[in-house]
């Protein structure tokens, strides 16, 4: 007993995860429940509604994984906390699976005791400022103040950018968005950085969004995807494949809509192995063989997911063609290994 | 014939030392520099008050759908209620299902039922009502905010409960009618006369019939039940923060008779306990209970996450209240325990009949100061993750529809958190006036 008290403390101070022993999926199916951490409401990726309800992009990827598992998206329990508690939660076990913009570095992905599945989003940091300040790149920054959020990736590349072309920005920071954003609409910074996900959702809330424009410079790579436990390779192979399953269900042309009828008479050997008619991925992962048909059912393919929570009819209003995020025969890079 | 001393009645005074017109210029404008400060003063507060005036009413917008309505309307110089309005729900009962919120008023309800007695005129049983409120009324309130399968022990708790909650309102209506608690009454309607023996078989035999009347009733209760993760806004504010109040007050007194103990392995262990949890920051404590208890406990066992929230909250002020009832009890004289113990009292009875009245009278402005720092301490738990009044205003901002709306959340959350706590201010100093009726001449 005292051995374990002393590994978990080491685990602590090394930041390295106990081994659990036990398997997620195990310890989910007995729970009835899948533990999904999300972070603090944010539009378009886990947003909370007056009714209760948690939706959004992220929240959608927990709905997916929870219909795998138990056959019906609403399984989950959302848990939201600050970004600063996020790993520990995802190390003392508390969650199962952490699905919440979260940015994959390799720091993170190598000291935290913690693995990254895949991308779902392909993010980046851009700059908000005034239409009538009179700067035109980031490259004029030069001695600016600008709002940054703190305890978040966005900070270290912005201080990065700031030395690699001596433009000696000073921060204001603050863990509230709605605080940094008052203070760059008082005037209190003369730009606002964030990732450019976060600030076109932003701007359309602000008192006149045209007085607001965006700096061409996307100075960071910021792929967000979900993150699970190290040590657990079955739950991880879940995880992620239940993403490229959503993924590969839009680049084969199945809907919410028309997933049944695929699945009762598939057009073609691809689709079969997908929605599980042939072979047994599904087995492998520990979960019916047909996982899939269920999940698109439920929650759509990644295209129906986009669209639903940031695509352009949204408030959020984040374009997809001809980005990053489109599907990689479309020009993007979403792209998910096959299904076979 | 005796000589009776008789005053003659007073003289009212001269008439140019009364009315309101004297008070104004002996208090308002003595002098020209006075006189200064009162215009500034005045304008200061007319400036301010008429700002905010503008913003919460008169320029404010009360109907739209979005806040880009609201902006459209008015832009910022006006506030933009509909968002708050739309959210009210989850700023007093949190996630709590909507259909079940009548659980949480009724539990609620339970509880004013309970206290009314203690404010009401020719009740004498006022300490054992304080007393069943605070031992019997969480069981019963419980399984109105959780629900769920209750097993034996928790049925026979929440019956407990509910009797003690009849038993406090049987022997209110007895005592202011009849002057007599309800035992008596019903000890000598039951078995009449005098007899001592006879009439408490009595009392007994109706209390075991009341519980299991209770026990009946509860048994055919189910409610579905609501997870903690679903509890929030106001309510949970006052439940973590009623119980963190109601632990603290025995626990600090506890801890603070343990740390002037004679007893060495009491004294050590009291001092301990307290130095550890009052020199480190509450936040650190929520975090520690939070996110590294998990790691030592034994696999598989998962200990809900708001009660370890509110074991961090009840350790954290049971060590700022011992330490501020410590300081209460060091400040009785000496020749208190002293004439205590020439009558002969133990240390039980020095305690409780000498001591701890006095102290606690003198220590109700900062027990009173605590009770409200701990009620607004508990906006920390937002960082762990539970949705309390503050997470909960901060959510209404994050809502796509109200996107960035979080000064008007955040307004009529300062608003709740004065009426709380200036109720429990202005409570104490009725308080104190009262139990300091005998010090007056």
């Amino acid at each position: 007993m005292r051995l374990l008290t002393l590994a978990s403390c080491a685990a602590v101070v090394g930041f390295t995860a106990p081994s659990f022993a036990q398997e997620t999926l195990e310890t989910v199916r007995e729970r009835g429940m899948l533990n999904c951490q999300v972070g603090l409401p944010t539009p378009g990726f886990y947003a909370l509604a007056d009714d209760g309800t948690w939706s959004g992009l992220d929240v959608d990827l927990c709905r997916a994984v929870s219909t795998a598992i138990f056959g019906d998206p609403d399984m989950v329990e959302y848990q939201s906390v600050t970004s600063a508690v996020r790993f520990t939660e995802m190390q003392n076990g508390a969650s199962d699976m952490l699905s919440r913009t979260t940015t994959w570095t390799a720091v993170r992905d190598t000291q935290l005791g913690l693995d990254f599945t895949t991308v779902g989003f392909y993010d980046g940091q851009g700059f908000l400022v005034p239409a009538d300040s009179g700067i035109e790149s980031a490259l004029d920054l030069v001695g600016a103040t600008v709002c940054v959020l703190t305890g978040t990736t966005t900070e270290l590349n912005l201080a990065d950018y700031s030395r690699a072309n001596d433009l000696d920005i000073t921060t204001v920071t603050n863990e509230n968005v709605n605080v940094l954003v008052e203070t760059y609409l008082g005037g209190g910074c003369d730009a606002y950085t964030n990732d450019r996900s976060g600030l076109a959702a932003r701007r359309s809330a602000f008192p006149d969004p045209s007085a607001h424009v965006f700096l061409p410079e996307t100075i960071s790579k910021e792929p967000l995807g979900p993150v699970v436990r190290e040590g657990d390779a079955a739950w991880r192979d879940l995880v992620t494949w239940t993403i490229f399953g959503i993924i590969n269900a839009e680049e084969l042309g199945v809907t919410s809509g028309n997933v049944m009828e695929m699945a009762a008479n598939p057009p073609n050997p691809n689709i079969a192995r997908l929605l599980g008619t042939e072979g047994n991925i599904g087995e492998e992962l520990g979960l019916e063989p047909d996982f899939m048909v269920d999940v698109i059912a439920a929650i759509g393919n990644y295209g129906e997911i986009y669209e639903r929570h940031i695509g352009i009819n949204t408030p959020v209003g984040i374009p997809r063609e001809g980005t990053l995020n489109a599907l990689w025969s479309e020009g993007g890079i979403i792209y998910a290994p096959p299904f076979r | 014939m005796a000589l009776v001393f008789e005053s003659k009645p007073d003289r009212p005074p001269p008439r140019d030392e009364t009315g309101l017109a004297v008070w104004v210029r002996r208090n308002l404008f003595r002098d020209v520099p006075n006189a200064l400060m009162t215009l500034l003063g005045f304008y200061i507060a007319y400036v301010v008050v008429a700002a905010v005036l503008d913003w919460a009413i008169f320029n404010a917008v009360w109907e739209a759908d979005t806040r880009r309505e609201c902006l459209d309307a008015v832009g910022r110089s006006g506030a933009c209620w509909p968002g708050v309005v739309e959210w009210l729900p989850n700023l007093v009962y949190g996630l709590y299902p909507k259909d079940a919120v009548w659980r949480i008023n009724l539990g609620f309800l339970a509880l004013v039922l309970w206290l009314i007695p203690l404010w009401m005129p020719r009740v004498k049983s006022k300490v054992a009502v304080g007393l069943t409120a605070v031992t019997l009324y969480p069981f019963l309130a419980s399984y109105f905010f959780l629900g769920g399968d209750k097993g034996i022990v928790w049925s026979a708790l929440i019956s407990l409960g509910l009797s003690g909650l009849v038993w406090v309102w049987a022997t209110t209506i007895s005592e202011r009618v009849t002057g007599q608690s309800i035992a008596e009454l019903l000890g000598k309607t039951l078995a009449g006369g005098d007899n001592d023996v006879l009439q408490r078989r009595a009392v007994r035999g109706a209390g075991l019939v009341l519980f299991l009347a209770a026990y009946g009733l509860v048994s055919t209760w189910s409610l579905a039940e609501v997870r903690t993760q679903f509890w929030g806004g106001l309510f949970l504010t006052l439940v973590i923060s009623g119980i963190g109040i109601t632990f603290s007050l025995p626990a600090g007194i506890l801890l603070a008779l343990g740390r002037r103990s004679n007893l060495p392995v009491i004294a050590v262990l009291s001092t301990l306990f307290i130095e550890l949890f009052r020199s480190v920051p509450l936040i650190t404590i929520l975090f520690m209970f939070n996110t590294m208890l998990p790691l030592f406990m034994p696999e598989g066992m998962e200990v809900n996450q708001l009660a370890r929230a509110i074991v961090a909250v009840c350790l954290f002020a049971a060590a700022y209240m011992a330490e501020v009832i410590r300081g209460g009890l060091q400040a009785i004289p000496k020749g208190q325990y002293e004439a205590a113990a020439s009558l002969g009292l133990g240390y039980w009875q020095t305690t409780t009949q000498v001591v701890l009245p006095q102290a606690l009278k003198i220590m109700i402005p900062t027990i009173v100061g605590n009770f409200i720092g701990l009620f607004k301490d508990t906006t920390l738990v937002s960082i762990i993750g539970l949705f309390d009044l503050m997470n909960m205003a901060r959510a209404v901002g994050e809502d796509t529809d109200w996107l960035g709306l979080f000064i008007e959340p955040f307004f009529v959350v300062s608003l709740t958190y004065f009426v709380f706590c200036f109720a429990m201010s202005s409570y104490s100093i009725r308080l104190e006036e009262k139990l300091s009726a005998g010090r007056e001449r």
